[in-house]
């Protein structure tokens, strides 16, 4: 491939692609993310051309394997586009009738559409699915148009465009008015304005500058720069182009956790693909414009994904982070002024800079514009990645979207911006997505993960699972983090093992409030807000688990046990085979009983119970009591 | 196969025919059953109806295990048995027999059988054994090679020395002074036979050496591509782990040597990040997701699920040194929670008998694997 040295040359280029696509009148995308991977939509791709070449219908279906399309829970999922039917949970078996009836005969296969869980109605097309209706999907769009190794299909959907605009008829001061006047704050969580941290590192003294891209998504529960770096790399790298030529940088690096292979894979091929046709390199465009791009690969450290520590990482030292007197916007990888910015951010500059700041103002709220993504997770009915204009209500992604609870159980809390963030109850659910907002109410934006939980959930239990998490991830350098949640993770313990003690509350409290205002950096900072958060809303719970010895949601383990209720159990002894902690006494035509001391609690008993006897439950207990 | 060598039960016309197993006895059901038995699970079969026919197909099949029934018309099980080493020593012979008494047991012991299977037997109790004996044919050979190497012309001690020196010589040129250079040699040495011992595996000294040495050497490949930078340290120390799959000792050593680093400076970043392990790994890593996603739609049963159908806890390696434990923060599948990965394929919420038997196929395919 000769590179694109022109404007000129790069619409020639498109338009012969689009006109090639055009040839194909039907197009099938499967999604290939890691969540329909793992359902199985690996081998589709090759049973639909083979079942296509035998109508010789290769010349007019196009096949295409593509990013995530975001309805995860519902994968493998297959669109068939320009009639847009999304077919869910397609297996290998059904590719032979889809392509008889629906590619052939223009037929829609009940069994694979989405069925409404309480109207039971039917929905075919992709657009009308509650799931995909209420999103204003604009970074998620080409994911469902793109295949992320091919750069002719990102090309095509008016790819590098934007590069064009910025490199060629801007200079880079206007790119930096246009993303300050669009209102773009970091989606990586605190929600600094961009506009003014690109400001900030165009005007620091140096000649060499660095553009970052924080693909290191720590937050457990999260996954949408995984979807982003997978799905569509290209969008994320122009970018990040675009942010060095406004900036003034000459190298940019991509931080992405190893732990996402499918992402390093793909951006590693879209990297080549630009240099190849030199979006990359020298000269981009046959402009004086010259920058190239690195992958450094994180080796899983969640402290890591703070702007000092991400550049001492790609310097090759221990992901610690440093006091900030002075923002590594202005002093950071390798002393040098360094604008770091989460993926999602920069996939919203090429949206801006071709569509104007007006567009992307439309949108959103007062302090908070344009859309956000999230992954809706936890125990709701539609999981999977959804992309909302900024001051939807978090009621709405929950119940319009998401569709509720499943089981028909309650709803209890909402988990925002991952172990940063907090829990909010029911009657905040009417608050609006937006950064203000959340934080007013004690939790944060966060980089959007949306954890649902419902009455089964223990709320000491998830504050003890996140101290939990930030205790291990704590670097160790300052002491209020690193002893702080430690002596919060031994309360926490003891509490949702039974025994806590009065005053708890109190301690834990005390302790937050010196996490917030004397730790080093944002992961100690922050580090209270689920326990600030739960405390504030749910602090019942905790009562009930210090003065009663008692888990409402049945959660911690040494709360509760299982029984047989031995009128209810028939003896078949399924219970007895699955055990695998041998716990379990029964023999034939005798009712099974369960050995607590044996017992680790796994549940698989209640899994292994034939539904219709229902035989063993769960039962709350009170521990023993243990002198400490 | 046409019907009428199905019936034979031996090809006799073919070219030289291979079989990982071979079932021989008088009764065509019982070589029918355990044939597809073992087939189902990818080794290949074939079977003799009698001894003679069976040593014939054991010369031309090579052979891990052979299964031979005790009581046949022509010549005996237990003849067939003391034969089976003339032929290929390292073949292992199992016995299958309807006369399930001790003395029996016993009997074919002390003749070289392996195993001992009692008629009727499920398929379990055949595959278990096979698998074991396949083991031990596959280390006998492993043996055999090792002891024909060995009755290669040896090296003179006089030649040796003359190497010796040679080596000892080019250490000056390179201006490594004589006492560190034996110093490194003898700490190389140590590890290596610290690390066969860690490994749990039978290594001889100088294999073990030599192992180092080539793991060195692709150690010494990784640091080259990057150029020896010092701040591709994480980079450098990732594409190891990736394929050594753990970080030994020494090797950590000779990365600090060659990026000129401080050893305590490596250690640091090997403890700090998650992705390092310093101890051997499992062929493969089981990872249990403890993501809030999949920690609310039940993780920790998960987690304890796996643990006791392993017998391992979080980190450990079970004794077989098939699976690693891990927990991971997050593996970004939050939709299919609770999820686990076995190294690179999902699994989203397996119950108890799906998870024994993703185990139990990830055993298999490593025998079938290790049989190529």
């Amino acid at each position: 491939m000769a590179k694109i040295m022109s404007p000129l040359e790069l619409s020639t280029l498109r338009k012969e692609l689009i006109q090639k696509s055009r040839s194909k009148a039907i197009s099938i995308t499967i999604c290939s993310g890691t969540g329909c991977i793992a359902c199985g939509s690996k081998d589709l791709a090759l049973a639909f051309t083979k079942e296509l070449e035998k109508y010789n219908l290769l010349g007019r279906v196009a096949v295409r394997e593509t990013g995530c399309h975001g309805f995860c829970e519902r994968g493998p999922v297959v669109v068939i586009a320009p009639s847009n039917i999304c077919y869910l949970k397609v297996g290998e078996p059904d590719i032979a009738e889809i392509v008889a009836k629906t590619i052939l005969e223009n037929q829609i296969i009940e069994r694979l559409v989405y069925e409404d869980p309480n109207t039971h109605q039917r929905l075919a097309n992709l657009n009308d699915i509650p799931f995909y209706k209420h999103q204003k999907r604009v970074l998620l769009e080409q994911n469902v148009l793109v295949n992320p190794t091919s750069i002719s299909d990102y090309i095509a959907v008016d790819g590098y465009s934007a590069l064009v605009k910025a490199l060629l008829y801007s200079k880079p001061d206007d790119i930096v008015k246009t993303i300050k006047d669009a209102h773009l704050r970091g989606r990586g969580g605190g929600g600094f304005p961009t506009g003014a941290k690109w400001e900030t590192t165009r005007n620091a003294p140096g000649d060499v500058k660095y553009v970052i891209v924080n693909a290191d998504e720590g937050d457990p529960g999260a996954y949408m720069d995984r979807s982003l770096m997978e799905g569509n790399p290209h969008g994320v790298l122009e970018g990040l182009i675009i942010g060095g030529y406004a900036i003034g940088a000459q190298e940019g690096y991509i931080y992405i956790r190893q732990e996402y292979p499918l992402a390093l894979k793909n951006t590693e091929k879209a990297i080549q693909q630009a240099r190849d046709y030199g979006f990359l390199g020298k000269n981009i465009l046959g402009t004086d414009f010259s920058f190239d791009v690195i992958i450094h690969r994180g080796a899983g450290a969640f402290v890591s994904g703070e702007s000092s520590a991400l550049m001492n990482a790609i310097e090759g030292h221990v992901g610690e982070p440093r006091p900030k007197y002075i923002h590594t916007s202005v002093k950071g990888l390798w002393e040098r002024p360094s604008c770091l910015n989460n993926v999602e951010t920069w996939a919203n500059v090429p949206h801006i800079v071709n569509k104007g700041v007006e567009w992307f103002r439309s949108m959103g709220t007062a302090h908070s514009k344009g859309t956000k993504i999230f992954s809706l997770v936890g125990k709701v009915n539609n999981t999977g990645l959804v992309e909302v204009p900024m001051g939807i209500s978090l009621k709405k992604i929950i119940y319009d979207i998401g569709g509720g609870i499943p089981k028909a159980k309650k709803f209890k809390a909402v988990q925002t911006g991952g172990p940063s963030g907090g829990v909010l109850p029911e009657k905040l659910l009417n608050l609006p997505v937006d950064f203000d907002a959340l934080t007013e109410a004690g939790s944060m934006m966060g980089s959007g993960g949306l954890i649902v939980m419902d009455e089964d959930t223990c709320i000491v239990d998830t504050a003890r699972y996140y101290i939990n998490f930030l205790a291990h991830e704590s670097c160790g350098k300052c002491l209020p983090c690193r002893e702080g949640l430690r002596q919060m993770l031994k309360i926490l313990t003891n509490i949702t093992e039974g025994n806590g003690n009065e005053g708890d509350i109190e301690l834990l409290e005390e302790l937050c409030e010196l996490l917030t205002k004397t730790s080093l950096c944002a992961l100690g900072q922050s580090a209270a807000n689920p326990v600030t958060s739960a405390l504030k809303y749910f602090r019942a719970e905790f009562e009930a688990h210090i003065q009663d010895k008692r888990c409402p949601a049945g959660v911690c383990k040494n709360l509760f046990c299982y029984e047989v209720d031995t009128k209810k159990c028939k003896a078949c002894g399924a219970c007895f085979k699955t055990c695998p902690a041998d716990a379990i006494k029964w023999e034939k035509k005798q009712v099974a009983e369960i050995i607590q001391e044996k017992c680790i609690k796994c549940g698989a008993c209640i899994a292994a119970c034939p539904a219709k006897f229902n035989a063993i439950k769960k039962i709350h207990v009170k521990p023993v009591l243990q002198e400490c | 196969m046409n019907p009428e060598q199905k019936k034979e039960g031996i090809l006799k016309d073919q070219k030289p025919y291979l079989a990982d197993v071979i079932v021989i006895d008088d009764e065509e059901s019982m070589c029918e059953g355990c044939k597809q038995t073992l087939e189902a699970v990818g080794y290949r079969a074939a079977f003799a109806r009698n001894g003679e026919d069976g040593l014939k197909l054991i010369e031309t099949a090579h052979p891990y295990v052979v299964l031979v029934d005790l009581k046949m018309p022509g010549i005996p099980g237990t003849e067939v048995i003391s034969r089976i080493p003339k032929i290929d020593a390292t073949v292992v012979p199992i016995i299958i027999t309807g006369y399930g008494t001790i003395d029996s047991a016993v009997e074919s012991m002390k003749i070289g059988a392996f195993d001992f299977i009692t008629k009727p037997f499920g398929p379990d109790k055949l595959l278990e054994s096979v698998r074991r004996g396949i083991k031990l044919s596959e280390l006998r050979k492993e043996q055999q090679i090792g002891d024909e190497r060995e009755k290669a012309p040896k090296l003179d001690k006089h030649e040796v020395l003359l190497r010796g020196l040679t080596v000892l010589s080019e250490s000056y040129s390179v201006d490594l002074p004589r006492q560190n250079f034996l110093d490194e040699l003898k700490y190389l040495e140590t590890e290596a036979k610290y690390h066969a011992q860690m490994l749990g595996q039978v290594k001889k000294e100088e294999k073990a050496i030599l192992d180092v040495v080539q793991e060195l050497r692709i150690v010494d490949e990784i640091v080259d591509r990057h150029n020896f930078q010092k701040n591709m340290l994480i980079q450098i120390l990732l594409e190891i782990q990736a394929t050594l799959r753990w970080l030994p000792r020494y090797v950590l050593k000779w990365v600090a040597a060659r990026l000129d680093i401080p050893l305590a400076d490596i250690m640091t970043i090997t403890n700090f990040y998650e992705a390092f392990s310093l101890e051997p790994q499992g062929r493969h890593t089981i990872q249990v997701c403890l993501g809030t996603a999949c920690h609310v739609r039940g993780a920790p049963e998960l987690l304890t699920k796996v643990s006791a159908v392993l017998g391992i806890k979080p980190g450990q390696t079970d004794t077989t040194q098939t699976f690693t434990l891990n927990t991971v923060h997050c593996l970004g599948c939050c939709a299919l929670a609770p999820v686990l990965k076995i190294d690179e394929t999902y699994y989203s919420d397996p119950s108890l008998d799906e998870m024994k038997e993703i185990f139990k196929s990830y055993a298999t395919q490593e025998e079938l694997s290790w049989q190529k």
